[in-house]
């Protein structure tokens, strides 16, 4: 039988489900702003620093991870055509338990605690075992793009391992013996970032690069074994340590990095030859944002400062990627609501503004004239970190980091505020 | 399965896409003639695509496919609401309204992508198993001396 459940209107959340995820993100980056100006010397200086691991989870789960589920409460209706069931009251819990915990283990990595950590631990670990469950649920119905399903699958699978990974950590910290500790947080860092992240890149991007500024697609080789590269990587990285080899698991990451350098390559080859001829400031975030992930692959081969490798594909790729993507999302899904309740409610007499009008194109480019600077600063501070001159520039980096998701929040603020004004009328 | 109906169609969407970007494109030149004549030829050629469907792939899928006729209703109604932001583009080329005219674009570019992989992904492929005997007179409805 022929699944017709991706055609229903009503198959899209509301539109407060993804906008609070939306909402609530750049004030993770604010927190992360005012921990670079004051601890910024001790997170450039070593990432085993409190202050680094603190940085590291307040932009991966308070920024990345909260974009990232509110778009694929969204999105998963639309790109595979599969419902997430619940969505509403799962959203909201979920997304409770992730600001929840994220505060929670942030402060247990800057200030230790036991209360902190395992409360931080905890909350994560319902929270996101709600969305997998939620999210697996969807994808196991979903048909549609089947690269796209596979590397989302796979994708939920990497956000699994780093969960149990993240668990094993913290018990660590609160006194569980674990041999081998580095090795073991080298692997959690390897699924979130190349298991978890990348392949969510990898997935998306399949659709939205060619749909955005209609390209070519995707080669079939690179989309047919990209994942499953990614993924035996990361499994023997795994096997590794769990047999103790420390050293050799470093090189189960070499398929997944050099996977996800040729897939940048490819991407920025794919918008060069792009129908759609407009350098918006999505197109501008994705170059940023691709060419941050090729010189982070590049300084990891070479042995590099794990700490510059860090800025660039924290900042470059997930601060960078997801804000390009907000500045199309938020206006299209304000434009699309209030299409709907327009033509239910038939009143025409009320005029829609078109998408630019709900984020105008020229303060986001703004925006991403501060999230450059920022990642400029920050990654010449992390090449040469003990120069007299760095630690000036550390403080101008996040203050320009804290510019950008100032910036960020006051047009998203203006984009729901728009919309609500408009539905009032409706 | 064949997959005539599905190639044609999608063909057409992609031959749409080209049209919208030689449109923004031709916003860049300032020729407001230019311009016009760029909206116009994808104004037309979005409708006509609309018309194929509208008046012959979906009666024809409906009546043999009862399941479609949901999907199909959804279908239309999206070609409603493109319809409308092509009429903004019109008046927009009217008035000279720059701006406006990249604001509308871009609001039908993404509505139309969303709308065209559901139709490419889900409505053809059942097309081409419920209409296997017409599907190459109705592939040559929406095919494009281009």
């Amino acid at each position: 039988m022929l699944n017709t459940a991706g055609l229903s209107l009503d198959q899209a959340p509301p539109i407060r489900v993804p906008f609070a995820f939306f909402l609530a993100a750049p004030f993770f980056v604010l927190l992360a702003g005012v921990l670079l100006l004051w601890q910024g010397e001790a997170v450039l200086l070593t990432r085993w620093s409190p202050s680094a691991l603190a940085l590291t989870h307040l932009i991966a789960l308070g920024f990345l991870t909260q974009v990232m589920l509110g778009a694929l409460f969204q999105m998963l209706p639309v790109l595979i055509g599969a419902r997430v069931p619940g969505a509403t009251w799962i959203a909201s819990l979920v997304q409770g338990c992730l600001i929840l915990g994220t505060l929670a283990l942030v402060a247990g990595l800057q200030w230790g605690g036991t209360v902190r950590l395992s409360l931080g631990a905890g909350a994560l670990a319902l929270g996101l075992t709600l969305f997998m469950g939620a999210a697996g649920v969807a994808l196991a119905r979903g048909r549609g793009a089947p690269r796209t399903l596979q590397a989302m699958r796979l994708a939920l699978f990497g956000l699994l391992m780093t969960l149990l990974l993240g668990v094993l950590l913290v018990a660590g910290l609160l006194g569980v013996p674990i041999g081998g500790l580095t090795a073991w947080v080298d692997l959690h860092l390897g699924w979130a970032l190349l298991g978890w992240v990348g392949m969510l890149i990898l997935g998306v991007g399949y659709q939205v690069v060619p749909m955005f500024h209609v390209t070519p697609a995707y080669p079939a080789w690179l989309a047919r074994s990209a994942a499953w590269l990614i993924l035996s990587g990361l499994l023997i990285a795994t096997a590794f340590t769990l047999m103790g080899w420390s050293g050799a698991a470093v090189w189960g990451f070499g398929p997944a990095v050099g996977v996800l350098a040729v897939f940048a390559v490819v991407t920025l080859d794919r918008q060069r030859r792009r129908v759609r001829p407009r350098i918006d400031v999505t197109l501008l975030h994705w170059w940023s944002a691709m060419l941050s992930a090729l010189l982070a692959a590049l300084v990891w081969l070479f042995g590099g400062r794990p700490e510059l490798i860090g800025v660039l594909v924290l900042i470059g790729v997930g601060l960078g990627l997801p804000s390009g993507m907000l500045f199309k999302i938020m206006p299209f899904l304000s434009w699309f609501h209030l299409q709907h309740r327009q033509v239910a409610a038939r009143r025409f007499d009320v005029r829609l503004p078109h998408m630019q009008a709900f984020i105008p194109e020229r303060s986001a480019r703004v925006q991403f004239g501060l999230h450059l600077g920022a990642l400029s600063a920050l990654t010449s501070a992390a090449i040469w970190p003990d120069k007299t001159w760095s630690a000036g520039l550390m403080a101008l980096g996040a203050l320009m980091l804290m510019g950008a998701a100032a910036l960020l929040s006051r047009l998203q603020f203006d984009c729901y505020g728009r919309y609500l004004e408009i539905g009032r009328r409706l | 399965m064949a997959s005539i109906i599905t190639d044609a169609f999608t063909h057409d969407h992609h031959a749409c896409d080209h049209l919208l970007a030689a449109a923004e494109k031709s916003l860049s030149s300032g020729d407001w003639e230019v311009i016009a004549q760029a909206s116009e030829a994808l104004i037309s050629a979005v409708n006509h695509h609309f018309d194929v469907e509208e008046q012959t792939l979906f009666p024809r899928l409906a009546s043999i496919y009862r399941v479609a006729s949901n999907p199909i209703e959804v279908m239309c109604s999206e070609h409603a609401q493109m319809r409308a932001l092509l009429g903004d583009l019109g008046e927009a080329v009217a008035q000279r309204d720059r701006d406006t005219c990249q604001g509308v674009l871009e609001t039908f570019h993404f509505l139309t992508q969303q709308h065209n992989s559901k139709e490419e992904i889900v409505l053809y492929p059942m097309a081409d198993g419920a209409l296997r005997d017409q599907a190459t007179e109705i592939a040559g409805l929406v095919a494009r001396e281009s």
